[in-house]
This record gives structure tokens, C-alpha cells and sequence, in this order.
């Protein structure tokens, strides 16, 4: 091989492996464990996060508050977005729902809004017809799941505390 | 007569061609669709059910991601990197048959994708929606064309490599180890733990798009520019300095959970990235210098002019975002939806019309375009992704602000959005009839039997 072609080859690779070891491998590194309100998640649970993932509510909906929102960010309520999220909230998770658009609101801590995000009875219309109980949203309606996968699903989203 | 595998020399390069202007039809009905759900909940509401989970808004979005980026864009860049390589080496390509079983296998997966996803068969993560198989597909697709520009470059009798072909090198050596590795290929769910997947899928979606989308699209710009103004390339050694792309993955999550460390690093490289993006405009401007008038003449011209100023816009933004203070405000919002479809659809797709056109007169030597088509193709799809660009920034700087209000609910903001989304469907459905002129332009190319006559005037049509 020419010279040139050695420099190509070795500087892209090099490049490349440098970039892996730098932004995959150190920050992998980090011995984290779970934080407190993450749990294993139960048979049910797990069967509504396949539904989440099956369905993609992370392409409306993010998992993840940051720093400058926190404690102030507004769903309902001043604040009710919840705490920053932390490495520790996805320990059981994989793959993770951060999410990049927010045409939804944030879902990291919906659980812990009182009278909504905490009623299952509340999520389990909202599946079905969403505009009834929030007239104005865009999310289109789940009616075609059966009972238990909402069922299924409203469990997983009051993991989301 | 249809053949499976053909020797003809670029044959595999036309049937690029026509499959991807094919698969463009797709990801254009796709968000048309998309974006009428989002203005208008009610018609998704009123669908069938026998149809309504298939055509689900979160189905159909990667759906309509993965057919353009991989169907459309791709196929454009496996086309013209077999038209291009044999032209700039002078010598045959290495193989034809390996390029047509790339032709078989990547639309294998496509299909696959399209069939797969709004089936509800996905991976959930960002460009890596696709299963398991269809993953495979897509490394053993690059490794083929790789063998296929590596072994047509061993064999090339123009002993200078034209920058190009560097970046064609370039960018299918890193795509595959950035594709196995982001994708998780090794494993079927395709998923990493916690944070860390996250931080992979990142690394991941910013690399497949400065390793293939990036590197190769400069590659391909930087041939056009030179054939179509007929002034050779400013500079060949600030074409090289665009090659070299950086490792920002986590710019598109900034304030995340991911490290600090990690996103003050990323933002450093960003801010770096605006070296190799300034010297490609550079290089670009520089070349085109005393020959902007023929842009008016030549529509594939205007298309790689206006791509590129769109892609120069591309990177500001991209610069811009890095920023932490700036990513506050726009992130999440619909800011970033203008944003990729300024790159995908305004920069990359104009370079890719350009070459459709190039390519399919070249490659069947049939002059048949109609230069009126081509005129409502370049104005529909330009003035209605303006319209749909600026109605989504617009809309994700108002949304970004409500948001910082921190007194504003949540559904409030998200009705604030109806007007621009009306906007912005008016602006897709123009783009989408300017794709329709274009498809019914290199349709009447390939059926056609006049030859090419006047290849001095060639672009002005009949």
C-alpha cells in the first residue's frame, strides 16, 4: 500500500477507536447503581414497557429531566416535572426511553403527579380516547389494545415515579 | 428482459437509480400522512381498526425515518459511488455482480424495514430501529461495497486518487464497525444498559450521519461540483480537510444524565467540527466563483448549489445546538424536526436529486427529461421545505420558550403548535408533488428511446 492509503486507513481507524474507547468505553465505566425509585420491574410491567417500546411513545414522549427544568419545569402544574433525572433511574432499563422530541409532555416522573399521572383509571381513558380527557392533544388513540395490554401498559407508566 | 444479475457495465449503478427514486415515493406518502395526524388527531381516530395499529403515529415515524435514510438516500449514495468510481479510477468496477447482490440485499432489508416496523418489530432506538436480520443485512451490504471500491481502486489505472474516492474509502470503513457497535449486532435485542445505551445509541445515530451521510455525501458533492460547473475543484487539499469527522455523539443530549465530562467534550469537538464543514464551503464557493450564471441554466446545478448552501446552514445549526444554553431552548421541541430534515432532506436529498438526474441520462443515455418538470421539481420541493423548515423552527423557538416560562401547561403548549403544523403540512405536501414531477420525470428518461443528442445543452431539456 501506498503511503497515503496507510495514513487513510491507520488515521480513520485510529480515529474511530479513540472515539469508541473515549465516549463508549470510559463512560461505561461509571459503577452507578440503581437509585431508589428504580425497581425491577414486575412480569406485567415488563409487558407494558414492551408495549411502550412496540408502540413508540418515545418518539413524542422523552424520560429525562434536565438540570436547568428540574423542580420547575411545568406539566399541570409549577414543578410537577419532576427531579433531575440521574444515571441510577435507567439501572433496570434496556433499551432507555430518553427520548429527543417532546411533541408529548415528559414522562420521567409522570407517576408522581397527583390525581393524573398517579390514576390508573385516568391513563387507562386516555389509551382509549385521548381528547376526551385532555381536549387539545395530538396523541392519537390506543383503542385497538386489548384490555390487558392497557392494563399492561398502565402498569409500566406508573412505574414512572 | 429482467435479468437477476446482469454484467452490463452500470447496470447495478441504473438499478440504484430506479429503486431509490422508488422508495423516495415512500417515506413522502409516509410523512404526509405524519404530519396530518399531528394537525389533525382526528383523522388517525377515525381509521379503521383492522388498519389503525399499522399506520400508528409511532409505527409509521420510523417507518418513514428509516425507508428515507436507508430506501431513498443510501441507494442514491450506492448508485453514484458505483457510477462515480469507475470514471475517476478508469478502469472497470471490480465487480459487477457483487454490486448487484448489494442491489438484492439492501433492498431486501428495505422491504424488509417497511414491513417490519409498522408491524411493531423494532428495536426503539433512534436509526437503529431495525431487527436483528435486517441489521446483519446492512453490514454485509457495506462490506460489499467496500470490497467492491477498495478492489476498483486496487486495480485503477489514474494513478492520482481523486478526493472523492478518499472519502468513498473513508466513509464505508468506519460505517461498518460504527453500525456493528451502535446496533449492538452481536446481540439480537440490539439494546445496552441504562445510561449507557443511551450514550451508545448517540454516538451511533451522530457517526452514521458524519461517517456515511457525511463523508460520503461531501465525496459525492465534490464530484458534481467540478462536472456540472465545468471548473475544476478549488482546492484538493481542503477537499481532504473536510474528510476528517469528530466524535460529538453526545451533543444531542446535552444536559442528560450522561457525564458532564462527556457532554463538555462533545461540545469542544463540535465547535471543532466547524473547521473541516468551513473549508468544504470554501472549496465550494471558490469553485463555483464566475460560474453562478449557469445554475439558471441547469437544474442539477441549482440542486447541488442550493443543497449546499442548505447544507452550510446545516452546520450552523449543528454548531449551534452544541451549545448548551441554545440546546436548553430548542431541544425537544420542534426545532429539531426543521433541523433534520433541513440536513436530510434539504442538503443531501438536493445533492441526490442532482445525481439521479445526472446518472439515469448518463447511464441510459436517453435525453427525455422534461425541463418543465424538472423547473416545478426544483420550485415545488424548494419553496415547500422552506415553508415547513421555518414553520418547525418557528414553532420549536416559541415552544421552547413557553416551556421556560415554567408557568405555562403542558397542553397549552402543544395547542400553541396547531398553526405551524398546518403550515408545515402545506409545505410537505408541496415538497411531495415536486417529488411527484421528479418521479415522473426519470420515469419517462427510462422508457424513453431518443438518445441523447446535444449533450452540450443536455440540461435545458426538450
Amino acid at each position: 500500500m501506498k503511503p497515503n492509503l496507510v495514513y487513510l486507513t491507520g488515521g480513520s481507524l485510529i480515529s474511530l477507536l479513540l472515539g469508541i474507547i473515549v465516549t463508549i468505553i470510559i463512560p461505561a465505566q461509571d459503577p452507578a447503581g440503581p437509585s431508589p425509585s428504580a425497581q425491577p420491574y414486575s412480569e406485567e410491567e415488563s409487558r407494558g414497557r414492551d408495549i411502550y417500546l412496540r408502540e413508540g411513545c418515545h418518539y413524542c414522549h422523552t424520560q429525562q429531566v434536565r438540570e436547568p427544568e428540574a423542580g420547575r419545569g411545568m406539566v399541570h402544574q409549577r414543578g410537577d416535572i419532576g427531579p433531575e433525572s440521574v444515571p441510577g433511574d435507567f439501572y433496570h432499563q434496556s433499551p432507555v426511553f430518553w427520548g429527543t422530541l417532546r411533541q408529548g409532555m415528559d414522562l420521567a416522573h409522570v407517576a408522581s403527579r397527583p390525581g393524573i399521572g398517579d390514576n390508573a383509571g385516568w391513563h387507562e381513558l386516555h389509551f382509549r380516547n385521548p381528547r376526551a380527557v385532555s381536549p387539545g392533544t395530538v396523541m392519537p388513540s390506543y383503542d385497538y389494545l386489548s384490555a390487558e395490554e392497557i392494563q399492561s401498559l398502565t402498569a409500566y407508566i406508573l412505574t414512572l415515579r | 428482459m429482467f435479468r437477476l444479475v446482469s454484467l452490463e457495465p452500470g447496470s447495478a449503478s441504473l438499478r440504484f437509480c430506479y429503486a431509490a427514486v422508488f422508495w423516495l415515493l415512500v417515506p413522502g406518502v409516509l410523512g404526509l400522512i405524519l404530519a396530518t395526524f399531528l394537525y389533525l388527531p382526528a383523522v388517525a381516530d377515525s381509521l379503521p381498526l383492522a388498519v389503525k395499529p399499522y399506520l400508528s403515529f409511532g409505527r409509521l415515524r420510523p417507518a418513514h425515518v428509516n425507508v428515507a435514510i436507508f430506501g431513498w438516500l443510501s441507494q442514491v449514495y450506492f448508485a453514484a459511488i458505483l457510477f462515480i468510481l469507475p470514471r475517476l479510477t478508469r478502469t472497470p468496477l471490480y465487480s459487477e455482480r457483487i454490486a448487484h447482490a448489494n442491489w438484492w440485499l439492501w433492498n431486501l432489508m428495505v422491504a424488509g424495514s417497511l414491513v417490519s416496523l409498522p408491524m411493531g418489530l423494532t428495536q426503539g432506538r433512534e436509526y437503529a430501529e431495525m431487527i436483528w436480520p435486517l441489521d446483519l443485512l446492512f453490514v454485509l451490504n457495506i462490506v460489499l461495497l467496500a470490497v467492491n471500491i477498495w478492489g476498483t481502486v486496487a486495480r485503477r489505472r489514474e494513478p492520482k486518487i481523486y478526493v472523492s474516492i478518499w472519502n468513498f474509502m473513508a466513509a464505508t470503513m468506519v460505517t461498518v464497525p460504527i453500525y456493528a457497535v451502535g446496533n449492538k449486532i452481536w446481540d439480537p435485542s440490539g439494546a445496552y444498559r441504562g445510561m449507557n445505551d443511551n450514550i451508545v445509541n448517540y454516538f451511533y445515530v451522530h457517526n452514521l450521519f458524519n461517517a456515511w451521510f457525511t463523508t460520503a455525501g461531501v465525496g459525492l458533492a465534490l464530484y458534481l461540483l467540478p462536472k456540472l460547473s465545468g471548473k475544476a475543484l478549488y482546492s484538493h487539499r481542503l477537499g481532504l480537510w473536510g474528510l476528517w469527522s469528530v466524535w460529538t455523539g453526545q451533543h444531542h443530549q446535552l444536559y442528560s444524565p450522561a457525564p458532564d465530562w462527556l457532554e463538555y467534550l462533545t461540545i469542544v469537538f463540535s465547535i471543532l467540527a466547524a473547521v473541516p464543514t468551513t473549508a468544504f464551503m470554501v472549496n465550494f464557493f471558490m469553485t463555483m466563483r464566475s460560474r453562478w450564471h449557469l445554475a439558471a441554466e441547469d437544474v442539477a446545478l441549482r440542486f447541488l448549489v442550493t443543497g449546499a448552501i442548505f447544507w452550510g446552514l446545516t452546520c450552523v445549526q449543528g454548531v449551534s445546538h452544541s451549545f448548551r444554553t441554545f440546546s436548553m431552548v430548542v431541544h425537544f421541541t420542534n426545532w429539531v424536526v426543521g433541523h433534520s430534515h433541513l440536513a436530510f432532506v434539504a442538503s443531501y436529498s438536493f445533492w441526490a436529486f442532482a445525481l439521479i438526474y445526472l446518472m439515469v441520462r448518463e447511464l441510459t443515455g436517453r435525453a427525455a427529461y422534461s425541463r418543465r418538470l424538472m423547473e416545478w421539481h426544483y420550485w415545488l420541493t424548494t419553496l415547500g421545505m422552506l415553508i415547513f423548515m421555518i414553520s418547525m423552527w418557528v414553532a420549536g423557538l416559541i415552544q421552547g420558550q413557553n416551556w421556560s416560562t415554567y408557568s405555562m401547561p403542558f397542553l397549552q403548549t402543544v395547542i400553541t403548535m396547531k398553526p405551524y403544523f398546518g403550515a408545515r403540512l402545506l409545505g410537505g405536501a408541496m415538497a411531495g408533488i415536486g417529488i411527484l414531477c421528479f418521479a415522473e420525470n426519470v420515469r419517462r428518461a427510462a422508457r424513453s428511446r431518443q438518445p441523447v443528442t446535444a449533450p452540450t445543452n443536455a440540461w435545458s431539456g426538450q
